[in-house]
């Protein structure tokens, strides 16, 4: 099936949008529905998928084969490893698996194209850990301390916007300090 | 009393409701790449606050393959624990249905298994014990990902959550393909009666949810919840349709399981899943009067091969001893309570 924005790639993320009762099924290739995402016109990303009746063996045949094309020779030395486990792509590449919880930002940017993939997004919500839980408020507020600042300076309000750059760097000191 | 001998809401169409949490601890790498000393390590500094909570362990290199099996026909471990060669333990406790597997694929599976449609029951009683455990150790997480688990299908909230259905009339009209390729567009697979590869015998099968990133365990939970009583209020209908010469001889069958469960001298597993279907359909249906899905819910653990094995004194040695054993087992439990 063909994505029915573009009508080139194949259709491999499918959505339904349930507004007042009438459901309307979209069907888009990867990258025009992280064109819409990006745009925020694909609201419910929950509810996208791909054609994954099982996961782990479409992960494995589709996205770490075909999507990121491991190339076929590539000398041991030059592989990179993971500093904590040392765990090389092509082995998670073979097994579906990560090695350990550093892999994820070793190999960020080669996972993110499949975690995508797999959940339609790459950005938690839910549960946060209690040692967590003080940070991440913080960065939220420092979020949304930004959006704030960026409102008072568009409107030249420039008292208002020293004190919220005032607390924006106490915050990021205290964020800077627990990361330590 | 075990959470398989008890019956909760829906049980028409519902059987049992399970949650599952993927955690692993901070500073130790995953299961594939943790060694025997690592893995031993893990078990002993979980199980103290689990025990001192009042959860047995059994630790699963010191029991027997039959045994460990049996865990398996109790819905408390995955086939893949109960097969592994290397250092894992269970810690259990039956009140609400709550094992933790310790070095399953993630260091910490911890979950709840209920009767009926109970998912936010299930939910609560996994997360009363993570949060518990949330308290003494430090979980691999990152603000982007989540939950950081061994495989990235699980990664966000590392939560599972799944619903066993029992769907004679869908299974029937031929419905079941069509909606599990409905329910993969919304996020939601279908599996058989024990989890990923298993076969959907007696008309059971477990929707659970994909997508674990991006989206909180409440409304994974809604949407399940959502789900299964769409998937229910269909299955009521289409069982509602079946009248006239059809409804006759769908009774005609499901009275002749009844007697053959009831009075067979040899009963191998496939005849007692096909069985044990028509019966719990003829409960449903108001067709059966004197079999309780307390009843068949016993019975779907008690006469599995190895749990039935374990109950015998004398170890059966051949399969018609087993079949023999089945049928008395069988026998005994639905002369029991009724």
């Amino acid at each position: 099936m063909l994505c029915e924005k573009c009508k080139k790639r194949t259709a491999t993320v499918f959505y339904n949008e349930n507004i007042n009762g009438k459901t309307r099924s979209y069907s888009l290739c990867g990258e025009c529905a992280a064109k819409l995402r990006e745009k925020g016109e694909l609201q419910d990303i929950t509810s996208m998928i791909g054609s994954f009746a099982d996961p782990f063996s479409q992960l494995h045949d589709d996205f770490f084969g075909g999507f990121f094309g491991i190339p076929a020779r590539v000398s041991e030395g030059d592989e990179k490893k993971c500093p904590d486990c040392g765990t090389t792509f092509r082995e998670i590449a073979d097994s579906g698996k990560v090695g350990c919880p550093t892999c994820y930002t070793t190999f960020g940017d080669e996972l993110s194209g499949l975690i995508g993939s797999v959940h339609g997004t790459t950005a938690h919500t839910g549960r946060v850990p209690f040692r967590h839980r003080a940070k991440q408020e913080r960065t939220e507020k420092l979020k949304s301390l930004k959006r704030d600042l960026q409102t008072a300076v568009a409107n030249e309000e420039y008292e208002k916007a020293a004190t919220l750059r005032d607390e924006i760097r106490k915050l990021e000191n205290e964020n800077g300090k627990e990361a330590v | 009393m075990a959470w398989y001998n008890t019956v909760g809401a829906s049980s028409d169409t519902v059987i049992s409701s399970r949650v599952r949490l993927a955690r692993n601890l901070a500073g130790y790498p995953f299961a594939s790449k943790l060694d025997a000393a690592g893995a031993n390590e893990i078990i002993e500094k979980v199980s103290a606050p689990l025990e001192a909570a009042g959860f047995r362990k059994i630790g699963f290199s010191d029991i027997s393959p039959i045994m460990a099996t049996s865990y398996v026909e109790r819905h408390y471990v995955s086939p893949e624990f109960a097969n592994k060669d290397t250092p894992r333990a269970l810690l259990l406790q039956e009140t609400g249905g709550i094992a933790v597997m310790v070095c399953e694929e993630d260091h910490l599976r911890i979950q709840s298994i209920l009767p009926g449609l109970a998912l936010d029951d299930a939910y609560q009683n996994a997360a009363r014990v993570e949060k518990r455990l949330d308290e003494d150790f430090d979980f691999a997480y990152s603000e982007q990902l989540g939950y950081l688990t061994h495989c990235p299908t699980n990664l966000g909230t590392g939560m599972r959550a799944s619903v066993m259905m029992f769907l004679p009339a869908l299974t029937a009209g031929g419905y079941m393909d069509s909606l599990a390729a409905q329910l993969s567009k919304i996020g939601l697979t279908v599996r058989g009666l024990f989890g990923e590869g298993s076969g959907a015998a007696g008309c059971m099968y477990q929707i659970s949810n994909q997508i674990t990133l991006g989206i909180t365990e409440e409304e994974t939970l809604k949407k399940l919840k959502d789900a299964v009583s769409q998937i229910s209020e269909s299955e009521r209908k289409t069982r509602a349709s079946i009248t006239g010469e059809e409804a006759e001889r769908l009774t005609d069958r499901i009275r002749r399981a009844e007697g053959t469960l009831r009075y067979a001298y040899r009963m191998s597993s496939a005849e007692f899943m096909k069985l044990f279907a028509d019966v719990r359909f003829g409960i449903a249906l108001g067709i059966v009067t004197d079999v309780t899905y307390e009843q068949l819910g016993t019975l779907l653990v008690e006469v599995m091969p190895a749990t039935l094995t374990l109950s015998s004194e004398n170890t059966p040695k051949t399969e018609t001893a087993r079949d023999r054993l089945r049928a008395q087992k069988i026998q005994s439990i639905l002369s029991a309570q009724s």
